[in-house]
């Protein structure tokens, strides 16, 4: 592989370093770590990609557009005219849509293990979710390590977490911290809630194993968290960081 | 599907599917309405979907096709053809001049890249996709999907310049203005 044939393959690189596993890649990585030349090109590359990608998400959508989704409600109210609106089909799926989110709310189960679920579906819709900043960033790296175990104490600061870029999802009104983490090339997502959030479960510091087909999921409480941790590649993965 | 894996997806994915949207139309509103039709289909259809860890790919996909479908017939959309050879090493301001202007700027200069080369660039720096999903999502062939990269951030570096170059010529014509009402 020559020089332009290395930066015509590294255009494809995400700056995030996702693609770092993918075998497109190998040969022109090692091109830019042997060669200088590339390796400044390629630096530079990386941190003009991050720069654009840093500012792409800093687009928020408008305030109300995902109430407009689940409700099926219109965006704004200036009145253009937008054919399928008018469908009655449309209108009946989004009637349909508000009568199942209804339902959902009186439907849902009153214990810990409907967190769980949550968990598992969330995990099952990415493969890598995205967060940000240090305080996400230093939590990762004691879960990335292999010296760390499922179950033992783990330097958690849930608002520090929460303010500085960590992901956050909402679940029953009550934040979610989701942060994912590699071991032995596997990807896995953890979850973490306020146990104030969840008076209901019971304290249980060793993580318990589960199966949801082939997910598996470890659940333990610290004095303050509700911690799940969801491997979409089976049990014996998630075995291996007990 | 159920209303709890409904609003879970909406919440994973609407965000990013905004950004793309806006990416495509240039305009926040039919943005949105993009954004909510997309996942109107989804409700209609997505049930379908056996795999849900592809759900991101298709809602990806489907506002693409979406948007294709909507737009007035008879657009033309430029061919790579049509473009000149890749610039070796376009003009293009520092990443630090980059990290200071506004996001919004940056969004305008991203739409101001031929759309041939805008959807794959603007997945690419989503970071969601991976070029082989980009791939199968704008149903090219990897090598096009990379050529495009290329060109698209090389037409992308060129809008930054200008509009940094255009941001700089504001300030300064706007000083003597200043300085005349004062006086």
């Amino acid at each position: 592989m020559n020089n332009a044939e290395a930066k015509f393959i590294l255009q494809g690189y995400r700056p995030n370093g996702t693609d770092a596993d993918d075998a497109t890649f190998t040969a022109a990585l090692e091109q830019a770590k042997n060669d200088p030349g590339v390796a400044e090109w390629f630096a530079r590359q990386r941190a003009f990609d991050a720069a654009i990608s840093a500012k792409l998400a800093q687009i928020e959508p408008p305030a109300d557009l995902r109430a407009a989704i689940l409700a099926g409600g219109r965006v704004s109210g200036e009145a253009r005219q937008r054919s399928w609106w008018n469908r009655p089909a449309w209108m009946a799926a989004a009637a349909g849509i508000a009568v199942m989110l209804g339902a959902g709310v009186v439907l849902w189960p009153k214990t810990a293990g409907a967190f769980m679920e949550f968990a598992v579906a969330d995990a099952k819709m990415s493969a890598i979710h995205g967060g940000h900043g240090h305080e996400n960033n230093t939590l990762q790296e004691i879960l990335n390590s292999p010296d760390t175990k499922l179950g033992q104490k783990l330097p958690i600061n849930f608002a520090n977490l929460h303010e500085t870029g960590c992901r956050t999802i909402s679940f029953r009104g009550h934040d979610i911290l989701e942060l994912c983490f590699k071991r032995n090339g596997v990807w896995f997502h953890a979850y973490f809630a306020r146990k104030t959030d969840f008076p209901n479960v019971a304290k249980n510091t060793t993580p318990v194993l589960q199966d949801r087909g082939s997910i598996a999921i470890a659940s333990w409480t610290d004095e303050e968290h509700v911690i799940v941790v969801v491997s979409k590649t089976g049990r014996r993965n998630l075995e291996a960081l007990l | 599907m159920s209303s709890e894996i409904f609003t879970q997806l909406v919440d994973a994915h609407y965000t990013p599917l905004f950004r793309f949207a806006l990416s495509l139309t240039k305009n926040p509103s039919d943005a949105g309405d993009l954004t909510q039709q997309t996942f109107f289909i989804w409700a209609k259809q997505g049930h379908a979907l056996r795999e849900e860890g592809k759900a991101k790919a298709w809602l990806f996909t489907t506002l693409y096709r979406e948007f294709l479908r909507i737009r007035r017939r008879g657009e033309r959309v430029s061919a790579l053809e049509d473009l000149g050879p890749i610039e070796s090493d376009p003009p293009a301001p520092e990443v630090d001049v980059v990290t200071g202007m506004d996001a919004s700027l940056v969004v305008e200069a991203l739409q101001e890249v031929d759309e041939v080369y805008r959807v794959p660039l603007t997945l690419f720096y989503m970071q969601d996709l991976s070029y082989k999903e980009i791939a199968e999502m704008i149903e090219a062939p990897i090598g096009t999907v990379m050529s495009r990269l290329s060109r698209g951030k090389a037409q992308l570096r060129a809008a930054l310049a200008r509009k940094e170059a255009g941001a700089r010529g504001k300030v300064v014509a706007f000083q003597p203005n200043t300085a005349r009402k004062q006086s």
